[in-house]
């Protein structure tokens, strides 16, 4: 791509300031975090310390209708949190004194909605994203009156070769270092490969492996001889090596790059895609195979005809429930795709995810074009129809929390309301699926972010 | 305001308070008081066939909306040769020999659903064409195709009727079409040709109709002088009619514009924004005396809620269906306004359309067209009543463009377009059972590949 020269130089100054930020906030070069770990969760305070642990912040949620985001569900039940975590979810809890009650009573807590696919709302447009975060964009707030408090913003590649530069953010309102939950949390790729690119593939695999196994034998090799060369990893395989230790997911794309003109939710001849992407969706198992974990399949249009292939691999899928594809009239029952797509994978035993319809409006933001049920302002709109098309209405959420959470890797954070996880909450008016249902209350690292009476958006509007 | 000098002062402005408020806002009816009183009596427009062979059918359902009528718990719908032949709860409704029981249970049954406002009766979006800045010599009627993808799925989305009128790529698209979505013919499916005149009065004609200028003033005149030639000619017509003068000579085009200004069909008219419904108003309804529907009236139009009330012009909104308003940070939700009316932001309170001057609209494919459901779902979510929208998914739709003798309602005579649904219809996780159209049904849902 080439930019207009002053767009350049305004670019080249970004990226200075960007520097400069950064080397002398941070003390490391701009690179330094990237593809790294995500920082460990901070240590229990040990007893043998002197410091006396600061005293937790308590909140409890009592009395609402609790969706944990696993599918199960507890009446009446008490969410307490600590800080930036869930402490514990249940009956019968006893609530620390000071702590502060929200009454949730006649009324639905859930975990924050995860959106698998997003932009705007706070994230940057660029890597590091830790750098690049807007904590108080209006989005934000848009965002968690939809109920979303993460989501994965950036790119995902879809070429022969392992790229994309993307992070899971959270819309923590006001603060900047609760916003970027994990940098390059996701590699793309393209399903077909060249038999030549496949070859590469898996030469390169290899040699990570024999890298990643003689880093392990290395601290033995280093004891029995203390001018032991400490091996390197190969040269450009750092994103690969992430997908091999599962520090990032691997989003494997059917329909390869592009995609074409989608104005239309489905039908019409212009862009549509081939009846069946079977052909593709068995390439991306055998890459699966070949990291030796599940991968992300993103929008297969067969997913539905080989749901028990893709769950034998432990991959997972995310889809749009809408969008649908015409089937060939010859073969009905293994072109197309349908709207029972979601439900019979998840049948099978494959997690799916839901996002929303990409056309010419609305698309993976919420923005303010105001094409409502096209777009992440209504991210159950999403999962309801799945449950049209017959996934059952009791796990239906997990398409927006935990398994959408699993899809990004990030599961063991957010995505359900279970102790040690992230203290990522909504309180709703009513069912989480039902299409009039309002967020009241987000609550986000522990923090109240978004109170539909308090803010403008929609607080009008009479229930 | 001066002080209030005296108790006499203080009385007089409480009357004239009162004066002001009347006791109950005047209720919706669409204006158009030349429009003939039967079908018969019209001269351009075409009607489609009524009566064709279906067979007997009772179709029993835990809950009946008839709309025009009282819900029916565990109700029955008769229907056989196209029509409703009885309606009522199960107990009290006998059924006739040798006609079909359908039972879905706990289901309920609505009648099928009107679209105001499509451009999907052809496979690909070939409906802008545009030779001139107004192209009243189009038409929609050779596109019909029934079993293009849209109107297949339409069906499983619960939609029966749809007005299918050209695109917005000029200020005059041409003649729209009412037609049923299943039918074993174009020619079966008729309802009515034409359906409208589709008028694009701003907010997307700016891209091709530039030979007038680009903006609202050249526009506008494009419109008028077509309209103009159309008004000259039916003028001629009636005085024909009358007795005065010769026979015009015949001219297809202006023989349909001729059809609108008798009101056999109004204009469906692409109008958003404050301003341009303003225009739209005064321009088509006021200065020409048209028949006039505000279709996918969205952004802040709704602060003309009760001009279009007193005008009888009536509304139909989406895809839009909210409008953020930057002085206030609000997401306003279009139908609720434009039905309930109130403080809209800069203005006086002002009256609303009500129950009866609303309808919602896809603009599909923009919106896919078996999303319609969804629209209005999307409309209560943002404040419109939940039963209203169920009103404006048929009835008040059927109003609006004139064919609500024919469908709308769950009423003995008219068409048997029934729908059946697994719950409340405009809840997305709710899927259609059956759909009827002309008493045949044409569409079941296979569970296993559902069509939507």
């Amino acid at each position: 791509m080439t930019f207009p020269i002053h767009h350049r130089a305004l670019l080249a100054a970004g990226i200075l300031l960007t520097l400069a930020v950064d080397a002398t906030a941070q003390g490391r070069g701009r690179r330094g975090q990237r593809g790294e770990r995500p920082p460990a969760p901070p240590a229990e305070a040990k007893p043998e310390d002197s410091k006396p642990a600061k005293p937790k912040v308590y909140v409890a949620i009592t009395g609402g209708d609790v969706h944990l985001g696993t599918g199960q569900r507890l009446t009446g039940a008490t969410v307490l949190l600590a800080d930036d975590k869930i402490e514990a979810v249940g009956h019968n809890l006893t609530v620390p004194e000071g702590a502060t009650v929200i009454d949730a009573k006649g009324k639905v807590v859930s975990p924050g909605f995860v959106c698998v696919l997003g932009n705007g709302m706070g994230a940057g447009r660029s890597a590091p994203y830790a750098d690049a975060v807007n904590p108080y964009d209006p989005e934000i707030k848009q965002g968690l009156a939809a109920g979303i408090t993460a989501f994965l913003a950036g790119s995902v590649g879809s070429s022969a070769q392992l790229t994309g530069s993307n992070a899971v953010i959270k819309l923590a309102w006001g603060d900047a270092k609760g916003m970027v939950l994990k940098e390059d949390a996701v590699v793309g790729l393209a399903a077909e490969l060249s038999l030549g690119d496949r070859d590469k593939l898996t030469e390169a695999v290899q040699k990570a492996r024999e890298y990643l196994q003689a880093l392990e034998q290395f601290p033995k090799q280093k004891a029995a001889d203390p001018n032991a060369k400490e091996p390197t990893a190969p040269p450009g395989s750092e994103k690969l090596l992430a997908v091999l230790r599962g520090d990032a997911m691997l989003w494997i794309n059917p329909a390869g790059g592009g995609g074409g003109f989608a104005m239309f939710g489905g039908g019409g001849r212009r862009g549509a895609p081939r009846a069946d992407d079977i052909d593709a969706i068995r390439q991306a198992l055998a890459t699966a195979k070949l990291f030796g974990r599940g991968v992300v399949l993103q929008k297969p249009t067969s997913g539905w005809v080989i749901p028990d292939e893709i769950a034998a691999t432990g991959s997972m899928v995310f889809l749009s429930p809408r969008d649908r594809r015409p089937a060939d009239p010859a073969n009905p029952d293994r072109t197309g795709s349908n709207l029972a797509q979601a439900a019979i994978l998840a049948q099978a035993g494959v997690p799916v995810a839901v996002t929303c319809p990409v056309g010419m409006f609305g698309g993976a933001g919420v923005g303010i074009g105001g094409i409502l049920g096209q777009d992440l302002n209504t991210p159950q709109v999403d999962a309801a129809y799945a449950v049209r098309g017959g996934l059952d209405g009791r796990k239906a959420l997990r398409t927006l929390t935990l398994d959408a959470a699993r899809l990004l890797g990030v599961d063991r954070r957010i995505g359900s309301l279970e102790a040690g996880k992230d203290a990522d909450v909504l309180i709703l008016d009513g069912d989480p699926l039902h299409y009039a249902t309002f967020v009241t209350m987000a609550l986000v690292n522990g923090k109240v972010v978004y109170e539909r009476a308090k803010e403008p958006l929609y607080s009008h509007i009479p229930r | 305001m001066p002080p209030l000098r005296s108790p006499l002062f203080a009385l007089v402005l409480a009357a004239a308070a009162a004066a002001q408020e009347p006791a109950e806002p005047p209720r919706f009816e669409v204006w158009h008081p030349r429009r003939p009183a039967t079908e018969a009596e019209h001269q351009v427009a075409k009607w489609g066939p009524r009566g064709l062979p279906s067979p007997g059918y009772v179709f029993r359902a835990a809950r009946v909306l008839p709309i025009t009528a009282p819900p029916i718990d565990d109700g029955v719908v008769v229907t056989r040769n196209g029509v409703i032949e009885a309606i009522g709860r199960a107990a009290d409704v006998a059924v006739p020999a040798g006609y079909e029981q359908v039972d879905c249970g706990a289901a309920i049954l609505m009648p099928g659903l009107v679209e105001l406002h499509c451009h999907i009766a052809s496979e690909t979006f070939d409906l802008n064409d545009t030779v001139h800045p107004t192209n009243p010599e189009f038409r929609t009627l050779d596109l019909i195709g029934m079993e293009h993808d849209q109107i297949r799925t339409a069906r499983a989305g619960g939609i029966t009727t749809a007005l299918y009128i050209p695109g917005s790529g000029s200020n005059m698209g041409g003649f729209g079409t009412l037609t049923k979505t299943w039918g074993k013919s174009p020619e079966e499916a008729l309802v009515r040709f034409p359906g409208s005149l589709k008028i694009a009065q701003a907010g997307n004609p700016e891209r091709e109709a530039g030979d007038l200028g680009t903006d609202m003033m050249g526009m506008s005149e494009g419109i008028r002088m077509t309209l103009l030639d159309g008004k000259r000619y039916w003028e001629r017509h009636e005085a024909w009619q009358a007795g005065r003068g010769e026979k015009p000579e015949p001219d297809p085009t202006l023989e349909l514009l001729r059809g609108l200004f008798r009101h056999e069909y109004p204009v469906s008219v692409h109008t958003q924004i404050y301003q341009v419904v303003l225009q739209t108003l005064q321009q088509l309804r006021q200065e020409l005396g048209l028949w006039t529907v505000v279709v996918h009236g969205t952004f802040d139009g709704y602060r003309l809620s009760e001009d279009l009330l007193r005008a009888g012009v009536p509304v139909a909104g989406g895809p839009r269906q909210y409008h953020f308003d930057r002085a206030t940070g609000r997401f306003e939700g279009l139908l609720g306004n434009w039905s309930r009316g109130g403080q809209h932001g800069w203005r006086a309170p002002v009256l609303g359309l009500g129950s009866d001057g609303v309808g919602v609209n896809t603009d599909s494919p923009v919106v896919p067209q078996e999303q319609l459901p969804l629209q209005a779902a999307m409309a209560v979510r943002l404040g419109w009543q939940h039963e209203w929208a169920l009103r404006g998914l048929t009835i008040n739709a059927a109003r609006f463009v004139g064919i609500d003798q024919r469908v709308g309602s769950l009423e003995v005579g008219k068409d048997a377009d029934l729908v059946l649904w697994s719950g409340d219809p405009i809840d997305p996780r709710s899927y259609v059972h059956v759909t009827v159209v002309n008493g045949t049904i044409c569409y079941r849902r296979n569970p296993n590949r559902p069509e939507f």
